[in-house]
């Protein structure tokens, strides 16, 4: 191993459960480099960081840190100087910030903490960033831009050889993600080496030094940025087996039935789109780029600042679950077990429970919601030994069945599906599809949101782009395709 | 005859480990008392005398009809620990409205009613509508009730020498020494009523849902905010009718009639099978854990057992109680983990 390599992995595999997802990986990190890692939804990215960061132990190869072979824990990569920052934020927001630099490795005179002294250090650290943050600063009045400068600061105080982020200018403003990029080449320059993921390809382009692209796990290829263009990376990035795509039979398409027009809200800009009865509206994205909130805006679970609502052209006010729930829609929410399920109550109390807000008598009869819940249990194939088990001992995929369940009794006749089949394994996915299709076949509308690209390109007669916030592109018939979608999601300015 | 299958479906019950703990400790008591200061002669073991039954149920029915309405906060994942100090407030107030203002019985009731849900509302308010907890909030006004209690009272309890008498001088005699009070019937026939809510009212069902996943109780097309706030105001109507009926029993209005009210309470909700994190309990089990606390404390009053020891044995009760149900919790945790 030449000298000026700091981290190298060689031949790592690892897999999980049912998923083999990295096998024979070869990755090589220079003193001072700034290496980016490519990769659609799901490609593992998250994966490998936990690897570099020693979180997740290889099954197979070696890991070399500075021409020694290691072996990673959490701990001693922090030891080694390898310091991960994380998306989402690991600072204790009501202390102040060279506190949290100094978090259980505080200075001190030999008798107590030394906090003028942290403070000076801390100083002279947020000076070299080019920061106008105080040490005295509480970090939980700073912005996104802010907290991740302090991150970064901590990596400094800590000495760290190595600094691993993963998307770190999500919620950025612009001059933020400028200022960001300029730290990062700073600490480059003086010789610290930068993993580096974004699905930001322009800021790829603008920092990188080397760009690494992964898809499921393996090594696509590895490019000096001088060799890369926008064309290649996105070819490296998409292509899967045709094996993934489950193949869907048509239905036939009828007249709008929900529509909206300048959707704006928290996260979301200006939105506008129709979907008709017997249709599926696929929302594609980047994890970010606004599809969740999208969702909650068009469900009322979050408000939106303006825009109309129109369902089978007539204008109406969705202003929460309920008053959505009333004009016949539903949501299946992404995450089922915090959002979607009463996981400690029976099947007889999960299921029943939406349809509630669709009449207006205040009785509810045992009696009656028992037989909702078994009609729903046998028509779904529901894996129970009846309606007075608790959701939590159901598998994965029979509570998303529970979850559809609990819509299907509201009779809804548009569905948002947020991730339909994340964490389930095959067999179940293939089921949730046809009763997918099935409920285009009843004339529903499905306005489905997914990360997994085989699912979004089979299923969908349409697919909608989002991107930071926007709807930036509407693909269809043979538009859509992983290139077209990965070109809009990734895009930013270089389109 | 009683088939194989009934038994099944009673043993499945989700009361009944708790029904069983009642009945063994009712048993031992009464056979301690027998054999250890009765010399074994059945007829004079005050235990399970008509007499001594009636009592108990008597001096259990305020604790028990506070108990309802709190179960349901508590299934709601919410708690009131208000509701002592609003018991002596309520009953001054109310006393004095009798007294000093000269209001009818008829007025004084509806007064205390809509005062008492009026401020619990406000209460619920301030709860479902900020991140603070119940827990906090609950306190702060526990401790203005004690304040506004010593105002109207200076300290000093307030006498309704013959009024309001209509619930505490009420009996349902059975047999001579077997009679059921006002105040007892007014718990059964709350029981039936709040049990009978949660079973058949989409309010009751909601009240499951908000304390299971209030998320997704939201998502569900709850409107979560407003029915934490009127469980709360609901809780203040109960209060208000437990402590007239305490009051009209001891004929005063005193400013410690309701003092540590909220600890056996919530005991008591605890001990009959609620969970503290909500989601989880039942009418019939906060009753059994009403007479199982009470049960006890008459019983180690017969036999003798000095005050300060009663407490530790209550506590320890409670203690057992609770570490049984967290391990039960706990058994259904890890058969989800291993699922």
């Amino acid at each position: 191993m030449p000298d000026d390599m700091i981290l190298e992995m060689r031949g790592i595999s690892k897999s999980f459960p049912g998923v083999k997802l990295f096998e024979n990986f070869d990755f090589r990190l220079e003193k001072g480099q700034i290496h980016c890692i490519c990769g659609e939804n799901g490609a593992g990215k998250s994966t490998l960081i936990k690897m570099l960061s020693g979180a997740y132990a290889p099954d197979d190869g070696d890991i070399y840190f500075d021409g020694k072979k290691v072996s990673l824990t959490p701990h001693s990569a922090m030891g080694m100087g390898i310091q991960t920052i994380y998306q989402e934020h690991t600072l204790f927001p009501l202390m102040k910030v060279y506190e949290n630099l100094y978090v259980n490795q505080e200075l001190t005179n030999g008798i107590a903490i030394d906090a003028p002294r942290m403070i000076d250090k801390a100083a002279e650290v947020l000076n070299y960033l080019h920061s106008n943050i105080s040490p005295l600063d509480v970090v939980g009045r700073l912005g996104s831009g802010g907290q991740k400068t302090v991150e970064i600061a901590k990596a400094l105080i800590q000495e760290s050889k190595v600094i691993i982020l993963d998307e770190p200018t999500a919620s950025f403003s612009q001059t933020e993600i400028d200022h960001l990029l300029t730290i990062i080449r700073k600490l480059a320059g003086g010789g610290i080496s930068i993993v580096y993921i974004s699905h930001h390809l322009e800021e790829v382009f603008k920092i990188a030094d080397r760009v690494t692209v992964i898809r499921d796990g393996q090594k696509i290829n590895s490019y000096d940025l001088k060799d890369l263009t926008e064309q290649i990376l996105i070819h490296d990035m998409v292509g899967r087996d045709v094996s993934q795509f489950y193949r869907r039979e048509e239905t036939s398409i009828g007249e709008v039935i929900f529509e909206v027009r300048n959707l704006s809200g928290p996260g979301v800009k200006n939105a506008s789109l129709i979907v008709r009865k017997g249709e599926l509206l696929g929302i594609a994205g980047m994890v970010g780029s606004g599809r969740t909130e999208l969702a909650d805006l068009l469900f009322g679970v979050k408000k939106a600042t303006s825009g109309k609502f129109l369902i089978s052209g007539t204008e109406v006010k969705i202003g929460s679950p309920f008053s959505a729930i009333r004009h016949r829609m539903c949501y299946i929410t992404e995450d089922r077990q915090s959002t979607g399920l009463f996981l400690i109550l029976t099947l007889d109390r999960n299921i029943p429970i939406a349809s509630y807000s669709r009449t207006r008598t205040p009785f509810a009869m045992p009696k009656v919601d028992e037989r909702i819940s078994e009609k729903y249990i046998e028509s779904l194939k529901i894996a129970t030994t009846g309606v007075s088990q608790k959701a939590m001992f159901l598998s994965g995929g029979n509570q998303q069945k529970v979850v559809l369940a609990k819509w299907f009794a509201t009779n809804a006749d548009i569905f948002i599906f947020d991730e339909p089949t994340r964490g389930i394994d095959v067999g179940a996915k293939e089921e949730i599809y046809k009763i997918m299709v099935e409920l285009l076949r009843q004339g529903k509308a499905i306005i489905m949101i997914s990360s997994d690209m085989p699912e979004l390109i089979s299923l969908s007669d349409r697919i909608i782009v989002m991107n930071s916030g926007s709807l930036v592109a509407e693909l269809q018939n043979t538009d859509i395709n992983e290139v077209n979608i990965l070109k809009n999601s990734i895009g930013g300015s270089l389109q | 005859m009683i088939s194989t299958n009934t038994i099944r479906r009673l043993m499945r019950h989700e009361n009944i480990s708790l029904f069983l703990v009642l009945l063994f400790i009712v048993v031992v008591f009464a056979v301690v008392e027998l054999f250890g200061i009765r010399g074994g002669n059945l007829s004079k073991v005050a235990f399970i005398q008509p007499r001594n039954i009636s009592n108990v149920l008597m001096q259990i029915s305020t604790t028990g009809i506070l108990a309802l309405s709190m179960c349901l906060i508590m299934i709601s994942g919410g708690i009131d620990l208000s509701i002592g100090q609003m018991m002596s407030f309520l009953g001054t107030a109310m006393a004095t409205l009798l007294r000093v203002y000269g209001f009818s019985e008829l007025g004084m009731v509806l007064t205390g009613l809509a005062l008492a849900f009026v401020l619990q509302l406000f209460m619920g308010y301030l709860i479902s509508r900020t991140k603070l907890e119940p827990f906090i909030v609950s306190l702060a006004f526990m401790t203005i009730y004690k304040g506004l209690t010593y105002l109207i009272s200076n300290g000093s309890e307030i006498t309704i020498t013959d009024k309001f008498t209509f619930i505490g001088q009420t009996y349902l005699s059975i047999t001579d020494r077997f009679r059921i009070g006002m105040p007892v019937i007014l718990l059964i026939g709350l029981s039936i009523i709040m049990s009978m809510t949660l079973k058949y009212t989409k309010f009751g069902r909601k009240v499951y849902a908000v304390g299971g996943n209030s998320n997704a109780a939201y998502l569900a097309g709850i409107d979560v905010k407003n029915h934490k706030m009127l469980l709360y105001g609901l809780n203040g109507l109960f209060v208000a009718i437990a402590t007239m009926s305490l009051m009209s029993r001891i004929g005063v209005g005193s400013p410690l009639m309701g003092e540590g009210k909220e600890i056996d309470v919530i005991a008591a909700v605890v001990v009959g099978g609620t969970a503290l994190s909500g989601g989880k309990g039942n009418i019939w089990g906060t009753l059994i854990g009403v007479l199982l606390l009470g049960i006890i404390s008459n019983a180690l009053n017969i036999l003798g057992v000095a005050p300060y020891w009663q407490y530790i044995m209550s506590g320890t009760l409670i203690l057992v109680a609770v570490v049984l149900s967290y391990l039960n919790s706990m058994r259904t945790t890890t058969a989800t983990a291993n699922k």
